[in-house]
């Protein structure tokens, strides 16, 4: 058996060299579809090593807590909060909580103005927790203080991005900004932290949460965030069962109420980016092996041709002691070798055209293939090749001897 | 099933014919003849006589519509086409009428295929075929394409072919038909070297003086043996 393929390798080649042309436009059918999933592939995985990584700055084992309104209960008017109430009884009474810390975001205008330079940006009211619960270290300045809440400072540390856009100097310690109409004294940079899916983790300005509650006005309509950072031994799964548990009681839910909160954690944001990349990989998974379908048509279509056209060879052939299994292994390996080939070319291609948009596009991350993706293309390629080269093969390998030496 | 005695083909009551729409071709008619091993058989009969169709059989490449054939003692007509494969790889080298050479495969290429179907490696199958070129003084040749050679040239790839297997009959369908006086006369005397050799040699051909050089002369016309006799008897 092995002697049958090694020999039917060697002429199978030897048929697909003496039609270079010819091959190589059977093939471009299975060249284009394996191009394409390796694009696809690498893109996608760089992506998701990309996004992995940027998760685990965030810090793995946070939390973070939001109201929830469902669509119907918003259109009655009824609007999901969670209160500084909810923040103090989790304090109190929720364990395994390492630090924790209430976000408060500007409801007006984040509007951020330096000089003559204004920016928009993510204006956040927040606790010293904040740096512990988000992995926020200043580079110069310091971070916000428990003091600074007390007392309603009116302080604000700035992330990179922002600097950057208000044309502040490096060190913009001591300079003033303008948060929403009023003056705030900058005490501390961020470290640069770069993107997680194109949400700039520079581009933020904090303020203390108690300053930002004053400016606030409305006070009894405050909605705010709650994050959390877990201690050592706390299971993710235990405390969001705990906190929901707390919550739910704190807001008077009937056991068949929904929540009216959304406990998040980073590894489900991440979990979540993972799922929409493996749909849009599987999507488009389909719709290019539908176009290697096609190329193996196209490599049934020249098989057949070839087969008429070689007819008298196979004649010639089986006169002189060629057993079916010959002919058989010989058409189907050529069809085999034929789209293999195609997939080669297709995975330098592919991955060429992966690498050139990830580095023509800045944001992107670079393009990698994993290893089961050159395994899968080439094996797919392969079976397209076999699959499609067994019609042939058989009809060449079915043909009787005297009536294929007499073909014209 | 084994027949005891010197005869390496015997057929009885072949016949071949072709339905061709109302009317019956009797390409073969009844044919019983019996070659013995080491004979040298020339078949001779106008266009048209069932030559070529009988040969076809004797190589078991075509079956009789009706008859018995024994090959080496073996009931050909009962084996399966991967058996028959085998005999024509083992038992029968084939000259056809017109070379039937592969047309993408050089000289030596066309000489070494038999061997690839008896699972022979690369490199003797490579020094066999050189042997069978040299044999028929081709050892020149061996890497030009069948149309880079001339007829006579590729008549002697052709019978390179049919001998490196070492077979037991060799059958020659018109092997000087498309050759000139000269060309004719040294594959000829080829076939004469192996016949002295001891091989047997069927020959098909519609040339009286061809077909007078072997042992044995048999005539048809129309599908049937009109004549059997031994070389050199006078016609009439
Ligand atoms: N496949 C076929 N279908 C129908 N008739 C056929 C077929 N093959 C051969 N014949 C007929 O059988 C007869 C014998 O043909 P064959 O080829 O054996 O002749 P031949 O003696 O070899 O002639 P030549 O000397 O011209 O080669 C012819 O009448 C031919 O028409
Ligand atoms: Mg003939």
């Amino acid at each position: 058996m092995f002697y049958v393929i090694l020999e039917s390798t060697r002429s199978a080649l030897i048929s697909i060299l003496a039609h270079g042309l010819r091959s190589f436009l059977t093939t471009l059918g299975i060249v284009i579809g394996v191009a394409s999933v390796i694009a696809v592939i690498s893109l996608t995985q760089g992506m998701s090593a990309f996004i992995g990584e940027s998760f685990s700055s965030l810090g793995s084992n946070s939390l973070t807590i939001q109201s929830y309104t469902p669509i119907s209960e918003a259109m009655r008017g009824v609007r999901a909060r969670l209160t500084p109430e909810d923040l103090e009884l989790i304090e109190r009474r929720a364990g395994g909580v390492a630090s924790i810390t209430p976000i408060l975001y500007a409801s007006r205008s984040s509007q951020v103005r330096y000089a003559a330079q204004t920016t928009f940006s993510q204006i956040m009211g927040t606790t010293y927790a904040y740096r512990d619960v988000a992995q926020a270290w200043v580079q110069s300045g310091r971070f916000i203080a428990e003091s600074d809440n007390l007392t309603r400072r009116r302080v604000t540390v700035i992330g990179e991005k922002v600097r950057d856009d208000l044309g502040l100097p490096e060190n913009p310690v001591n300079e003033y900004v303008e948060l929403g109409g009023e003056w705030f004294k900058i005490i501390g940079l961020l470290e640069a932290k770069g993107d997680v899916m194109g949400f700039d983790q520079d581009d933020i300005v904090l303020v203390p949460y108690s300053t930002m509650r004053s400016l606030a006005g409305n006070q009894s309509q405050i909605d705010i965030q709650i994050q959390l950072s877990l201690s050592e031994q706390a299971e993710v799964d235990d405390v969001t069962r705990q906190l929901t548990a707390l919550l739910r009681n704190a807001h008077d839910l009937e056991p068949d109420e929904d929540d009216d909160f959304r406990i998040n954690t980073a590894e489900q944001l991440m979990e979540t980016f993972d799922t929409i990349i493996s749909m849009v990989t599987l999507v488009i998974g389909g719709i290019v092996s539908i176009s290697l379908l096609v190329g193996g048509i196209g490599i049934m279509n020249i098989m057949l041709v070839s087969v008429t056209e070689r007819t008298r060879e196979i004649g010639i052939c089986k006169a002189i002691g060629a057993k079916r299994l010959h002919i058989l292994a010989q058409f189907l390996i050529e069809a085999m070798l034929l789209s293999l080939l195609g997939g080669l070319i297709g995975l330098a291609l592919g991955y060429g055209l992966g690498t050139a948009i990830s580095s023509s596009i800045d944001s992107f991350p670079p393009a990698s293939i994993p290893l089961w993706a050159i395994a899968l293309a080439l094996g797919f390629s392969g079976f397209v090749g076999v699959l499609f080269g067994i019609l042939p093969a058989a009809k060449a390998a079915n043909l009787d001897p005297i009536d294929a030496l007499r073909y014209e | 099933m084994n027949i005891a005695d010197d005869n390496l083909i015997r057929l009885h009551d072949i016949s071949k014919h072709y339905e061709m729409g109302s009317t019956l071709v009797r390409a073969l008619d009844d044919i019983s003849v019996e070659i013995q091993r080491g004979d040298w058989v020339s078949f001779i009969g106008s266009s048209g006589s069932g030559k070529s169709t009988f040969l076809n059989i004797l190589g078991c490449l075509d079956r009789p519509t009706q008859g018995e054939y024994f090959l080496n003692g073996v009931y050909v007509e009962e084996l399966g086409p991967n058996r028959l494969a085998e005999i024509r790889n083992r038992e029968i080298g084939f000259i056809f009428q017109s070379f039937n050479l592969l047309p993408r495969a050089t000289a030596l290429g066309n000489v070494m295929q038999p061997l690839v179907y008896r699972r022979i490696g690369y490199r003797q199958r490579r020094e066999m075929a050189r042997q069978a070129l040299d044999r028929v003084g081709l050892g020149d040749r061996v890497d030009h394409l069948p149309n880079q050679l001339s007829g006579g040239q590729r008549q002697r790839v052709a019978i390179a072919r049919a001998l490196v297997t070492e077979p037991s009959i060799l059958l020659a369908d018109e092997p000087t038909g498309n050759l000139d006086s000269q060309t004719s006369a040294d594959i000829m005397q080829l076939f004469d070297q192996l016949h002295r050799e001891g091989q047997t040699l069927i020959l098909v051909t519609h040339e009286e003086d061809v077909a007078g050089l072997g042992d044995r002369v048999i005539e048809l016309l129309d599908g049937k043996i009109i004549r059997d006799r031994r070389a050199g008897e006078p016609l009439h």
